[in-house]
């Protein structure tokens, strides 16, 4: 299982901040798309960090049972 | 020194770290809430020379979170009344106004007269402009933003470090501000002093900066994470970049050489003048019609304008720009410039 936490507005597209998904035994880039297809995040942005660390949407690399994956989209207010 | 003393007694300040706040000169990019979060703490702290960059007046509904501003001061300019304020509070510090907005024009040379770069403003553009002109000024600068409870705060360009672009690449972000989004001032004046912990602790070299690290909060619940991002080495922000992105979008004119040829070709000329020219889009309507054949002319479509030295095709933007046409440019030294170049030019 892979935890999911989502901010910002990401949080209120997603009707959560935290889901559970699974996911294991799968690819970076296979959640990115698994992402895209819930949430279409790409319209907000955003980055995803596995355990902590920002990582290229492009990177291919595998995901281990519960990793956790933060989605973060910019913020704009001040 | 006495009204430092308490902060001096901290071994990470010092006199030393006193000094060196005396002798910094900080931007403040943007008054609004976490402008005034920041400033005061900034003028308060003995930073030496304060900039104040806006050209906003304050608003009533600005009151909730703008916290330098009095009722008394609705319809004022922000930067006039946040100087008042920050002088009766030390007025050891120069505060420098700049009551203007941040553009590509003056970017640079705002940029240049200080050490250390805050972003206050709460636009995703304005930012990525700051974040351009501060890698290319080679300064650092601090960022923080807010959405409704929650907010994010880095340092950028820090001794070369990760930039914005290396942390949201995408610019083309649908991200709501605090005016549609909505607020809490608490959670703006709370941004605003992470900020401004990270400023003097540039300053004093002290601690760890969040340089390759954006700090999230949320203030709802009080959680905070922090996540790591690496720089991305092949992002090549240099002045051909910066021009494109900030100057050429924005100036009225383009050269001979920048012709498209695919746009609409508006020749403002007398029908009688020449040489002629040619293009596959063509339409001629002479200056002095042009008001009032406008319904000839998409505003949507890029249309570039042509006279015969540029005068009066730059007169012609002007016209166009007033009708809310969204991209028109007059071509620099027209059909001259046009001619020398040896373009499409047929003399009849």
């Amino acid at each position: 299982m892979l935890t999911i936490k989502y901010f910002g507005m990401m949080a209120e597209v997603a009707g959560c901040d935290e889901e559970r998904l699974a996911l294991n035994e799968t690819n970076f880039s296979n959640l990115i798309l698994v992402l895209h297809e819930k949430y279409n995040i790409q319209k907000l942005a955003v980055q995803v960090a596995v355990n902590r660390k920002i990582r290229k949407q492009c990177e291919n690399f595998r995901l281990k049972d519960n990793d956790e994956i933060a989605v973060l989209p910019p913020f704009s207010g001040g | 020194m006495q009204r430092y003393k308490k902060q001096i007694g901290l071994p990470q300040v010092g006199e030393n770290g006193q000094e060196k706040l005396k002798n910094s000169k900080v931007l403040v990019i943007g008054v609004g809430g976490l402008g005034c979060a920041v400033l005061p703490y900034l003028a308060a702290a003995g930073i030496g020379k304060l900039g104040l960059v806006d050209g906003d007046r304050v608003d009533e509904s600005n009151l909730q979170r703008q916290v330098l501003f009095r009722e008394k001061t609705v319809g004022k300019f922000k930067v006039t009344e946040a100087r008042k304020q920050l002088l009766a509070l030390n007025s050891e510090v120069k505060i420098e106004n700049y009551q203007e907005f941040l553009n590509g024009e003056n970017a640079l040379q705002l940029i240049k007269n200080y050490d250390l770069v805050v972003d206050c403003t709460d636009s995703l553009a304005v930012r990525y402009l700051i974040n351009d002109a501060c890698v290319l000024s080679g300064k650092a600068f601090v960022y923080a933003s807010v959405y409704k409870f929650e907010f994010q705060v880095s340092v950028f360009n820090f001794k070369s470090g990760p930039t914005y672009r290396c942390l949201f690449p995408d610019e083309k972000a649908e991200v709501q501000n605090c005016e549609d989004a909505g607020v809490l001032g608490t959670t703006v004046g709370l941004s605003g002093m992470f900020q401004a912990t990270e400023i003097l602790k540039i300053i004093m070299d002290a601690g760890e900066v969040l340089s390759g690290k954006l700090l999230m909060y949320n203030t709802l619940f009080n959680r905070q994470d922090i996540f790591e991002f690496s720089k991305i080495e092949d992002l090549k922000i240099d002045n051909d970049f910066y021009n494109r992105q900030y100057i050429q979008p924005f100036s009225e004119e383009i050269s001979a050489e920048e012709i498209n040829e695919n746009a609409i070709f508006l020749d403002v000329r007398e029908g009688y003048e020449q040489p002629k020219i040619a293009f596959p889009r063509m339409l001629e309507i002479p200056l002095r019609n042009l008001e009032n054949e406008l319904c000839l002319l998409n505003p949507e479509e890029e249309i570039q304008v042509i006279c015969q030295s540029g005068k009066r095709s730059l007169a012609a933007v002007k016209i166009l720009k007033a009708y809310n046409f969204k991209n028109v440019k007059s071509i620099s030294g027209g059909v001259i410039a046009l001619h020398k170049l040896n373009e499409v030019v047929e003399t009849t």
